[in-house]
Formats: structure tokens, C-alpha cells, sequence
């Protein structure tokens, strides 16, 4: 039953999955590519001392990348559900529908960790070669806060989609808005520092906000 | 006979404008029974507080004896749900939506949903998105019956479909329910279709049940009587009359009492009834007979 969930999720998402996979990484390589220019026209050595006096992570244009990737795989995984009220077909499963619920916000979130797992993985594979190890950890650092908000981006997209009533729809989107602007206070490295553990913390605290809406949705809520 | 569903005292709201109250009926096991209203009088609501989807103000329903609002997997699994508008994951192909609820339904009977497939002329790599109207309609239908649930909740199951599939699908259910026991409890708006499937009816009014009992039953003792009277004659009404009205100097009512019961009150109220006849109705005329033309 379980892998049976996972195929839906896996049909509705795939392409999407894919193209999310070439923009993603494309991003990245693109942030890369550029970082391998400025070494080429004006030797390490300048870019490594802007890196320290200016707090540069030339990694910027790919700041609301994660974000727009959440959002997006939360519309593509979610909307096919409210569409007509699929979301009934999914709720009669002989399934516990917290279960079912977990099941499809766990793909999401696992997708979500492959993807940028990769692009981490990548952006550091790509520096290593031109930076010194904290020069890279400082890049990471400034990326980890965009890439949390990608997960929460998610999250949060999949409680806003899944509720049932537009006027709490619409409330839900300003406080994902709200809550999703702690993620870009300061585009710099380690300017989170200990917080960074709270915003993961806030960012998984909010898969339990999908089940009020699945609760309202079961109540009958409408507008 | 064992009820597989019970509602109770059943009362529902939307804001202020009240669907009924205190509304009560049991649908016992093996029988196909129809639910039948005009629009906007709560068939539609019913079915979804039945399958958990709308939380009644007050009352409660049992399915097989656990409370809808908390039934278990394994009781759920029980429940073959036709939602209306036949809607299905329209982003899965015929192949993948059999293969994705196969693994829920242990009963799951593939011969069934793919006999009604092969029917439809379409490729089994599809798209339900792509599909007609009418064709969706039978790939739902297609899935419910492959579940073969021991219950069916079909909420306009004729929606859409073109009178032959509506046909062999009638026929279909009522021998595959009546050969399997299954109990089923549906809606629809094509009342012909009805008449051929149910054995019990519920004729829903604004805000309560006109009547439940057996279709048989209905058809032969509801008639609707007709007599020739002046224009202006004030015919009784209430207490077993249905809408009497006198149009172009015919009077004309619809009971559940016996001929001469009618003609005995008419003569009491002082209306000749000269051309006085009774006929039984078919189920859609029944209908109209109890809950009028609008």
C-alpha cells in the first residue's frame, strides 16, 4: 500500500521532478561557471579577499531557486488532489489518512533533500578547486538558509493548497509569506549561525500544519 | 434485516439555510436502495456526511457499525465510494489508476474493470484526462466495481454516461449485487434508470423524507387520480394528498390512499367527481407525484 502511495506521488511529480533536477543544478553550474570566470580575469587571490572583507559568496543569483522549486513541487503534488476534490479519493484509501498524508509529504520532502542535496554537492565539488575549504564553507553556509526555505516553501505551499476555504487560503498565504521571509534576512555567510537550527526546526514543524487542513477539508469546511 | 448503514437524527446547515433536520433511515444489508430528491434538497449532502466528508451539525451515521467519522481502515475498505462527477486522478493512465488501487483491495477483481475497458475503445496507456466526459465516467465506474466492496455509495453513477453504457452498467450492478449480496446505496437523476436497479427508494423534500419504503411497494399502492371538476373548486389538501390541483376543469391529486377513500373525501368536500379514475404510476411520475413540479 505504501509503494502504491508512492507510485502516485511519483506519476504526478516525475517530469516536474526532472526539470526541477536541470534548473536546479543548472543554477548552480551557472553560479559556478561565473565564480570560475572572476578566477580566470582576476586571479584567486582578489576573489578570496573579497570573499573575506566583503562577505562575498558570488552564489546570489541562485538564492530563491530552492524556494521556487518547494513552491512549484507543492503546486504539481497538491493540486492535482483539490482539483474536483481528488483529495476525497485519496482520504477514502483503507489507509489512516494521517499516514497517507505523512506518505506524500515524506516523498516531497525526500525529493526535495536528493535535489538539493545535489546542488550542495555540486556547488562544493565546483569551488573546491578554486577556494580554500572555509571559503567553500562560507558559500554552503550562505546557501543552507535558501535551501531550508525551499523545504518550508514546500511545506507551507502544500498547507495552503490543501485547505479548503479561499479566505483561509488566502490567511494561510500571508503567514507562509511571513514565515518565509526569516529565510532571507541576510544573504551572507553564517549570518544565521546558531538560528539555522531553528529555522530546520520551524521548516519540519510545518508538515503538521498540512493535517489541519486535511482536518477542515474532512469537516467539510467550505466557503 | 441487519442495517449496514444507520443515520441517525441527522440535522445539517449551510450558514443559515437548513438542509433538513432530524433526518433518520436505515439502508439494510443486500438491498439496492435509491435516494431521490429534487436538486438543492440534500442528496448530494447526505452522501458526503456518509463518506466522512461533511461533519453534520448534529445526528450521527454508522456503517457497519462504526461511527463514519472514525472508521477504521479495514471498514473503509468495505466502502466502494463513486464521488460525484465521476471524478478520478485524471494525471493516471487506465493501466496505472487499476494498478495503483489493486494494491489496496484485496478482493480486487482486474477481469471486471478491464471486460468494462475494453468496451470504451480507448488505449490502455490513456490518460484519463484525455478521455471523453462519459468515458471517465466508465473508467470510476470500472474501478468501483473491481473493488467489489461490500457496500456501494454512488453518487449520481448515470452522470454523463450515453443511454446504452447506462444500460449494461444498470444491469451489470443489480445482478453483480443481487449474485454477491452487496448492499448499495446511490443517487441519480435519470429516474428511469432507477426504476430498473433499486429495491428501495428515499424520496427526499426540503428538509425531511417524503417516504422510504420498497419500490415495488410504492408503484403499486401511489396513484394519481383524476376528475373532472369546476375551475374554481377548492380541492382538500393534506393528510395524504399530494399537490391536488384543477386545471382546465379537471381536478387532479396523487395518494397513497385507495380509490374509494379519494372519492369518498372528494364527495365530502363537496367536489363532483364525474370522470373519476386511478392510475398507478411509473417511478418517475411517482416522484412527481410526491414532491411536485416545482
Amino acid at each position: 500500500m505504501w509503494k502504491a502511495l508512492l507510485y502516485k506521488e511519483w506519476i504526478k511529480t516525475r517530469w516536474y521532478l526532472l526539470l526541477a533536477l536541470s534548473v536546479t543544478l543548472g543554477f548552480a553550474g551557472y553560479a559556478l561557471l561565473k565564480l570560475h570566470r572572476a578566477v580566470a580575469l582576476t586571479g584567486a587571490g582578489h576573489i578570496w579577499e573579497v570573499m573575506v572583507t566583503r562577505n562575498a559568496v558570488f552564489i546570489d543569483q541562485m538564492q530563491y531557486v530552492p524556494l521556487l522549486a518547494g513552491l512549484a513541487l507543492a503546486a504539481v503534488q497538491y493540486l492535482p488532489e483539490v482539483h474536483r476534490k481528488c483529495l476525497k479519493l485519496t482520504l477514502h484509501l483503507p489507509v489512516p489518512a494521517l499516514a497517507t498524508l505523512g506518505v506524500m509529504l515524506a516523498f516531497g520532502v525526500a525529493v526535495l533533500a536528493v535535489l538539493f542535496g545535489l546542488g550542495i554537492v555540486l556547488l562544493a565539488a565546483g569551488a573546491r578547486p578554486l577556494l580554500a575549504p572555509e571559503l567553500v564553507g562560507n558559500i554552503l553556509h550562505a546557501a543552507l538558509p535558501w535551501y531550508l526555505a525551499g523545504v518550508a516553501g514546500y511545506l507551507l505551499g502544500a498547507w495552503t493548497i490543501l485547505e479548503p476555504t479561499w479566505k483561509r487560503r488566502i490567511l494561510c498565504l500571508l503567514m507562509s509569506v511571513l514565515l518565509l521571509r526569516l529565510f532571507f534576512l541576510a544573504p551572507v555567510s553564517r549570518a544565521y549561525g546558531g538560528f539555522l537550527a531553528v529555522l530546520a526546526l520551524l521548516s519540519l514543524c510545518a508538515a503538521s500544519l498540512s493535517w489541519l487542513s486535511v482536518v477542515r477539508f474532512m469537516a467539510g469546511r467550505q466557503d | 434485516m441487519e442495517p449496514v448503514i444507520e443515520c441517525r437524527h441527522l440535522t445539517h446547515c449551510y450558514g443559515r439555510r437548513k438542509i433538513y433536520e432530524d433526518l433518520s433511515f436505515d439502508v439494510p444489508r443486500g438491498r439496492i436502495l435509491g435516494l431521490l430528491g429534487k436538486n438543492g434538497t440534500g442528496k448530494t449532502t447526505t452522501i458526503n456526511i456518509l463518506s466522512g466528508y461533511l461533519e453534520p451539525r448534529s445526528g450521527e451515521c454508522l456503517i457497519f457499525g462504526e461511527n463514519i467519522r472514525t472508521l477504521t481502515p479495514q471498514t473503509r475498505r468495505r466502502i466502494a465510494l463513486l464521488i460525484e462527477g465521476h471524478v478520478q486522478y485524471q494525471f493516471m493512465t487506465i493501466e496505472q489508476i487499476e494498478r495503483f488501487y489493486a494494491a489496496f483491495y484485496p478482493a480486487w477483481n482486474r477481469d471486471a474493470y478491464y471486460g468494462l475497458m475494453e468496451k470504451l475503445q480507448v488505449a490502455p496507456g490513456q490518460r484519463i484526462s484525455r478521455m471523453s466526459c462519459g468515458q471517465r465516467s466508465q473508467v470510476a465506474l470500472g474501478l468501483i466495481l473491481a473493488q467489489n466492496a461490500d457496500l456501494l455509495v454512488l453518487d449520481d453513477f448515470s452522470m454523463g454516461l450515453d443511454p446504452g453504457y447506462r444500460r449494461l452498467f444498470v444491469e451489470y450492478l443489480r445482478e453483480f449485487a443481487k449474485a454477491e449480496g452487496k448492499t448499495v446505496f446511490l443517487t441519480s437523476h435519470i429516474i428511469q434508470d432507477m426504476e430498473r436497479l433499486i429495491d428501495d427508494c428515499i424520496i427526499m423534500d426540503y428538509g425531511r423524507i417524503l417516504v422510504q419504503m420498497p419500490v415495488g411497494d410504492l408503484l403499486r399502492t401511489f396513484r394519481r387520480y383524476s376528475f373532472r371538476c369546476p375551475d374554481d373548486a377548492r380541492l382538500p389538501s393534506g393528510e395524504g394528498f399530494y399537490h391536488p390541483a384543477v386545471v382546465r376543469g379537471r381536478g387532479e391529486l396523487c395518494s397513497f390512499a385507495s380509490p374509494e377513500e379519494v372519492r369518498f373525501r372528494l364527495e365530502e368536500a363537496g367536489i363532483p367527481c364525474e370522470g373519476f379514475t386511478a392510475e398507478t404510476l411509473n417511478l418517475e411520475d411517482a416522484f412527481i407525484g410526491l414532491t411536485g413540479k416545482y
